[in-house]
């Protein structure tokens, strides 16, 4: 018993001494040892071989902290030059984006007798999200009160009924959504031949009334602006229906109809002012 | 204490002998390896502990003294000893066959170990290659020579330490 413990303590200890002398190996102490050797030697016989020595080891190791601070600066440098580079590279996103976006816009097919003005969105309260809007265009870009307003859909990569001009100031005008319930607009269902009108009613769906008892609409039409409407140009799409009900009036149905032009984040808006030649 | 003293002694003793009179006393590099014999000798007698120690303190020693790799000969003579230490019952340790092939294979050990060492950790991009050299091999036929010798030496020596247990 007292030998299986003395040669276990002998392998403990044995393992200790083995793990310390490989660190002091990999760790490689040489120079430290050097140094202390060094300098060990020169209080026991001093001399200047021995000083040079001991002058010349720090040195070295000055130069090592030297060469690793100047590094360090350099690579603080490199990382802010990094930093910059994805920052102008974030903005040449953006920008290409952007540049993709206004070009599609300018290759859109003109309405008849209409100019196009382009305008940015620069407000939109949240409280009243499907009510308004505020664009950054005004008086200083021949915008007038009750123009219409469409928006680039990039889905159906066309423009979109959005809403119309509702206070006008020097640089800036007010739209009123065709999603806020001041709003109706005459629309018809596409490729069937029936007149109805929608109206907003302060949420992302408009509410189609009049539509005749025996017409076949079902979920999925696409739901156009009308010719009746005295504000839009004649076939712009409004959105598509999403529920048709029957019963809650004698003589018509009822629908739900998304709009187009919440399918998708909006900045940019375009106002449809008449040509001024015609 | 009487046994510490006596380490105490060996150890100033055989690195007196090793370093400083090794260094003067030597014809043409050929010195017995002294530090060896004596690590060898604490396996054989004294068991794996004192002679896993003897050889770690012995290796640190010569480390900070050589210019070599720091830890190297640590490495080297702590695995000696307990090597040693842990055959010495496999042997009849009064022989002189078994003193001096265990010396021998100790030697070899030291030598290859030195080797495997410097493979692994290079120091330069040329390599400190560690050849067996004519030099070497004298020194390794000098430190068999002197085996036997200093074992008695270390006999009567030890004798003083081993009293205190008795």
């Amino acid at each position: 018993m007292h030998e299986f413990r003395k040669a276990r303590y002998g392998n403990i200890i044995f393992a200790i001494l083995l793990t310390f002398s490989f660190v002091l190996i990999i760790g490689r102490a040489t120079p430290y040892v050097s140094i202390i050797k060094d300098i060990v030697y020169y209080i026991a016989y001093p001399n200047i071989e021995v000083a040079n020595k001991i002058l010349h080891t720090p040195g070295r190791f000055a130069d090592n902290i030297k060469s690793v601070v100047f590094l360090h600066q350099q690579n603080l440098i490199y990382k802010q030059k990094n930093q910059e580079l994805e920052d102008k590279i974030r903005n040449c996103n953006i920008i290409s984006k952007e540049y993709d976006n206004l070009s599609k816009l300018l290759n859109l097919e003109k309405i008849k007798n209409t100019k196009s003005i382009f305008a940015r969105i620069l407000a939109r309260e949240p409280c009243e999200w499907y009510q308004w809007l505020i664009i950054d265009k005004g008086n200083n870009a021949d915008i007038k009160k009750d123009l219409p307003v469409v928006i680039f859909n990039k889905s159906k990569n066309t423009l979109c009924v959005m809403g119309k001009i509702l206070e006008v100031y020097k640089s800036s005008a007010k739209v009123a959504l065709i999603t806020n319930s001041i709003c109706e607009l005459p629309v018809e269902i596409k490729n069937k031949g029936v007149n109805c009108i929608a109206g907003g009613f302060d949420s992302n769906l408009l509410k189609i009334i009049y539509i005749p008892l025996d017409s076949d609409i079902k979920p999925g039409d696409e739901i156009v602006v009308s010719g009746l409407s005295s504000v839009f140009p004649k076939g712009i799409p409004v959105g598509v229906i999403r529920e048709v009900m029957e019963g809650t009036y004698i003589d018509f149905k009822t629908a739900t109809a998304e709009v187009y032009f919440e399918s998708d984040v909006i900045y940019d808006a375009v106002v449809l002012a008449p040509c001024e030649s015609v | 204490m009487k046994k510490f003293i006596t380490y105490f002694l060996l150890y100033v003793i055989f690195c007196t002998l090793q370093f400083f009179l090794g260094k003067n006393l030597n014809i043409y590099g050929v010195f017995p390896n002294f530090i060896l014999i004596l690590i060898v000798y604490l396996g054989l007698t004294r068991g794996v502990v004192s002679a896993e120690i003897a050889g770690f303190l012995f290796g640190l020693t010569w480390d900070v003294f050589s210019t070599d790799i720091f830890g190297m000969r640590a490495v080297i003579f702590t695995i000696t000893g307990y090597l040693t230490g842990i055959m010495n019952k496999h042997f009849n340790k009064n022989s002189l066959f078994t003193k001096i092939v265990i010396i021998l294979s100790a030697n070899l050990f030291y030598r290859f170990g030195f080797s495997f060492i410097y493979w692994v950790l290079p120091v330069s991009e040329n390599g400190s290659s560690f050849f067996i050299t004519v030099q070497i091999v004298f020194k390794v036929l000098i430190t068999i020579l002197i085996t036997p010798v200093v074992f008695f030496i270390l006999d009567h020596l030890t004798i003083f330490g081993q009293q205190e247990d008795i």
